[in-house]
């Protein structure tokens, strides 16, 4: 592939995983350049970069990567901070001046004397960044640095690029699936598909771009919602990128005469209460505030029940609660009939209780998922051959066959989530309760999720999703609640949950709020354009 | 405040390689006891007096237990007391066994401030200037072990619900740790390669590496040093000369010598005692100066409490 | 290879029993403190070594990790009093890493742990004595040997848990007078031999349970990203 970046462009990189977003990202950095044989140059300020003296390299090419913790290497966040500058030698006193001015740039003089490991996911990935930064590189690279965060932690480090770009001029590369945030603020967007870039084009006529190259793309799928709805509208060439671009689309091309979709939900599900916890009270320790401040929630069977809330307001510890790990210190938690504390902890895990941990990494334990499958044998007592043809089942409903001979780590993001999952479904559980499923996972996976959350819900599966995934959540739910304060707030079908919010909904739900009433989802918005039709003096253009 | 452990990291070093080798070298019961007091007076200012009260009754007992071990070892010395089991109980060894406790709990209480003064931060910039690698290896070690702990806890509740090992029993423990240290094993490795790639791509390993540090060697730092080497020559002065000698066996020496040579008790006094009376400086400046704030005309009655 | 092993061996064990006899001239002054500077001076040499010859960054962080392995695994093993794994993951990164990377391995896990187990005088012993455990397990020929052969896996975690309990009742006699008294070493080394067991028993137990994963992730990292 051949490609150039010009000085000061913010370019996005995106693609499906496995597309080689990543290896092209690292080939670009000289230190971090994968094994392999490598064919071809790579030209920084017209030199071959690796021509470019190690101090240079260093010090003009910042990479950012996607796990903020590891990327962290001193104990103290001014430490941190010099760790960059202390290799290129620099002296005592420019590291001191370096320091305190990104410090200031960043805001982290409030925490600058902090450990770095009491630092949010946030912090520390904006600590990343103000590290790459304070060597002062020409230009800065990043590979999915946002995936790993809430979105609210998310946009600021997007802001923040946005301001490195516009205000200092800082040329950026930017792998990203998230394509929502990043859209609007980039130049340029490459797009991968197995080593090549298939194209190249402007955010707003990638859309459009690539419907012509193939109208079932898969990446279609993993553009931002504004551009997606757009896609399906209109044969135009330029797309809005953002709500306000998108709001002014739809009011100026379509008419209103219907306002409301007809809602064809049928109430298949059971109205009988699996689950349902009364007035939870809960707290960690007994000098600490309490977590949960008498949450009631009842689940029924076959449903998806989508707890929405923000970073930290407790949302893990109910899931905790509610699935038996920890103990409410007041009310129940009724499980079939049952309360939850009279199950024996061996019974409650197998065939009724699974819980996705938010980390899915610690599900796993062995170096191939086949062998980390097999380990459930141990609970589930069955013979051999019952397990593999157990473990034959669930790879066949996952589409994983092809996964069972590698290492957990070496999965992408998505695929250790489904993955994990299927080791819980093996489990044969009831109840799954899942904590953040979205995280780390790309636009394309999440609608494979998504699928896969519809067939277990058809096998009669009842699903308790804690997210503060938006999107998601209006594309699986049954139901949503939003988590806040220590109790569940509202809950309601989803049409109805987000149409009554106006700052906690989704990207769909704001373009269209102003016209059409109870559209959440992409999909909604454009069945209900559709339905209206376009515009009279529209007609004539085309 | 700007009590003793605001000194340069290498100043705190200095000091306590002082104070631990003239404590360890010299058995001479008045220096011992002047150690011991210095140690003690100083952690009781730097630690919550609840830990401190603690400490002092765990190592009480220690302090007694090695006190009394010494005269059922050790049989020298002329003033025989009784005879335990055959064996002759001395004078001379149990004052020994005193001096040598005095000396295991003065070390150890030193040991402990120096643990409160010199806070990992501190020690590993004395440490990374003599030998840099090691110090980093340390460094990362050092914040790897909250991150671990974490992530124990994370694996721990995961494993737990997947049904395996869940009850109380020595071997679910044993099997279920097991299958923790597993799964941490496989998560630590992984990600100490991604960590590598991270410092290899701020450049470390090029060969001029700077150390910077926010420590600041100040005018008070060379004036402390010299009045340590100060006293720490006169006593080791002192020491050579046999000032400071002290037999125990056969005869337990007398304090003449003692007396005589006050004047170089006064240095392990004064070195001892230094740490603690740095606080207390610090301690009566600073209701001083609050004083004088509070005083001036143009305060702010709120900020005043 | 051989002959700069022995070498260093002697720097390690040599350099100590000068010193100490040279304490028996000292008679009973300043036992303590010595002792303390031995041990210092005997880890001088291989902090030093390696500060002059590792350069590769990924095994300078798996090394970190596997401090902080060790170190941890004392806290989730803590439910069982006596057994730790800190031996165990001595002497296999010793095994796959070499005798420095071993000795590195044992002298920082002591001086860490101690920071939540205790820090005092008898930490540079510690050190000493794991660094050494893994010091020789290191010995290219050895590693081969306790790598394939369980038989002598076995053999030297005994005779590692022997050691470390020996090491460390030297610090126990002095700090009982401030001298070394051998009669009473021996006292003091038959009280301590139930310890001495715990520590052979739990470092087997772990060897033999962590040597295979330990030992292919150590591999899979080696051959995947060449360390």
């Amino acid at each position: 592939m051949s490609f150039s970046i010009k000085q000061g462009e913010f370019v996005v990189i995106f693609g499906e995983s496995g597309s080689g977003k990543s290896t092209l990202l690292r080939l670009l950095k000289r230190e971090l350049t994968p094994h392999g044989k490598k064919e071809g140059v790579i030209y920084y300020k017209n030199r071959r970069l690796d021509e470019l003296d190690d101090d240079t390299s260093a010090r003009e090419i910042g990479f950012v990567m996607q796990q903020p913790e590891v990327q962290i290497v001193t104990d103290k966040v001014w430490h941190e901070l010099a760790f960059g500058l202390e290799n290129l030698g620099e002296p005592t006193d420019v590291i001191r001046r370096r320091v305190g001015e990104i410090a200031n740039f960043f805001g982290i003089h409030h925490w600058f004397h902090k450990h770095t490991m009491e630092l949010s996911g946030g912090q520390k990935q904006l600590l990343n960044l103000a590290s790459v930064l304070v060597m002062q590189p020409e230009v800065l690279l990043l590979d999915e640095p946002t995936s790993q965060l809430d979105p609210i932690a998310a946009e600021e480090f997007i802001d923040i690029l946005h301001k490195l770009n516009r205000d200092l001029g800082l040329t950026i590369v930017l792998v990203e699936h998230d394509l929502e945030k990043v859209f609007p603020i980039a130049d340029r967007v490459l797009l991968l598909e197995s080593g090549n870039i298939i194209l190249e084009a402007k955010p707003e006529e990638i859309g459009g771009k690539l419907k012509r190259l193939n109208d079932t793309h898969n990446m279609l799928q993993a553009l931002p919602t504004v551009v997606r709805i757009f896609n399906e509208l209109s044969d135009q060439p330029i797309s809005p990128l953002t709500v306000k671009e998108g709001k002014r689309f739809i009011t100026e091309h379509f008419n209103d005469h219907i306002v409301r979709l007809e809602t064809s939900e049928t109430s298949a599900n059971d109205e009988t209460p699996i689950l349902e916890a009364k007035n939870l009270w809960f707290r960690y320790e007994r000098n600490r505030p309490d977590i949960l401040r008498g949450v009631n929630v009842s689940v029924n069977k076959g449903e998806i029940v989508t707890i929405l809330g923000g970073n930290g307001s407790g949302k893990t510890t109910l899931l905790k609660v509610l699935s038996g790990q920890r103990r409410a210190y007041r009310g129940n938690v009724v499980l079939k009939g049952k309360k939850l504390t009279k199950y024996k902890q061996s019974a409650l895990y197998k065939q009724l209780i699974a819980l996705l941990p938010q980390d899915v990494q610690t599900i796993f334990l062995k170096s191939t998922v086949e062998e980390d499958y097999a380990e459930i044998g141990k609970v589930m007592n069955g013979t051999k051959e019952a397990l593999e043809q157990s473990i034959h089942k669930i790879a066949n409903l996952l589409s994983i066959e092809h996964l069972l001979e590698k290492h957990p780590y070496d999965l992408s993001g998505g695929e250790q989530q489904i993955v994990a999952l299927g080791k819980l479904l093996l489990l044969e559980p009831e109840i799954i309760f899942l904590d953040e499923p979205t995280k780390g996972v790309d636009a394309y996976s999440k609608l494979k999720l998504r699928d896969l959350f519809m067939d277990l819900k058809a096998q009669g599966k009842t699903m308790v999703v804690v997210t503060h995934d938006v999107e998601f959540a209006a594309l699986i739910s049954d139901r949503c609640g939003l988590f806040f304060d220590g109790e569940i707030v509202s809950t309601g079908k989803p049409k109805e949950f987000f149409a009554n919010n106006n700052f906690y909904t989704t990207i769909a739900n704001r373009i269209s709020r102003h016209q059409y009433e109870g559209c959440v989802t992409a999909e909604d918005v454009i069945d209900i354009c559709k339905l209206n039709g376009v515009k009279k003096h529209e007609q004539n253009i085309h | 405040m700007r009590g003793f452990a605001t000194f340069h990291p290498f100043v705190l070093f200095l000091y306590y390689a002082m104070v631990l080798i003239i404590t360890m070298l010299m058995l001479h019961p008045v220096i011992l006891v002047l150690s011991l007091f210095g140690s003690l007076l100083f952690f009781l200012t730097i630690a919550p007096l609840r830990q401190f009260l603690l400490d002092l009754g765990f190592y009480f007992l220690m302090f007694l237990l090695v006190a009394i071990t010494n005269p059922l070892f050790v049989h020298k010395g002329e003033t025989i007391l009784f005879f335990l089991n055959d064996d002759p109980v001395t004078l001379e060894a149990i004052i020994y066994g005193f001096v040598i406790a005095t000396m295991l709990v003065a070390v150890i209480f030193w040991s402990k401030s120096f643990s409160e003064i010199l806070t990992t931060d501190k020690f590993l910039y004395v440490f990374g200037k003599v030998v840099p690698k090691s110090a980093l290896v340390l460094s990362m070690a050092f914040q790897f072990i909250p991150l671990f702990k974490r992530q124990i806890k994370k694996v721990h509740e995961a494993q737990k619900t997947l049904g395996l090992y869940t009850s109380n029993s020595i071997t679910d423990r044993i099997l279920g740790g097991i299958r923790v240290f597993n799964s941490i094993l496989t998560w630590s490795l992984e990600s100490s390669i991604h960590r590598a790639d991270a410092m290899k791509a701020r450049g470390y390993g090029l060969p001029k590496r700077s150390n910077f540090s926010l420590y600041k060697f100040e005018k008070r730092d060379l004036g402390i040093i010299g009045a340590l080497f100060v006293m720490f020559f006169v006593i080791i002065f002192a020491y050579i000369k046999q000032y400071f000698a002290f037999n125990y066996y056969p005869a337990i020496s007398d304090f003449t010598d003692t007396k005589q040579y006050f004047f170089y008790f006064l240095f392990v006094f004064m070195l001892t005692i230094l740490p603690f009376m740095m606080e207390m400086k610090e301690n009566l400046l600073w209701t001083f100066l609050k004083r004088k704030i509070s005083a001036s005309p143009i305060r702010n009655k709120k900020n005043v409490s | 290879m051989n002959k700069t092993f022995i070498n260093k061996l002697i720097v390690l064990g040599v350099i100590p029993v000068l010193v100490l006899s040279g304490l028996f001239v000292f008679q009973d002054r300043s036992f303590i403190l010595i002792s303390l500077l031995i041990a210092v001076l005997a880890l001088l040499p291989i902090f030093l070594s390696f500060e002059k010859k590792e350069a590769n960054i990924r095994r300078m962080v798996t090394l970190a990790t596997l401090v902080t392995l060790s170190v941890v695994g004392r806290f989730i093993f803590a439910a069982i009093p006596g057994f730790q794994p800190v031996t165990a993951i001595v002497v296999i990164s010793a095994i796959f890493f070499g005798s420095e990377a071993g000795f590195m391995v044992g002298a920082l896990s002591a001086l860490i742990s101690n920071i939540y187990f205790g820090q005092g005088p008898w930490t540079p012993f510690q050190m000493f004595a794991w660094g050494l455990i893994g010091f020789i397990a290191g010995h290219p020929k050895w590693s081969l040997r306790l790598k394939e052969n369980r038989l002598h896996l076995v053999l030297y975690g005994v005779f590692a848990g022997m050691m470390y309990s020996l090491m460390m009742d030297v610090w126990t006699v002095m700090s009982l007078d401030g001298t070394f008294n051998f009669s009473r070493y021996v006292t003091i080394a038959a009280l301590a031999l139930p310890f001495m067991a715990v520590y052979a028993v739990s470092n087997v137990v772990f060897l033999l349970l962590a040597i295979k994963p330990v030992g292919e992730k150590l591999e899979r990292l080696k051959t995947k990203y060449g360390m």
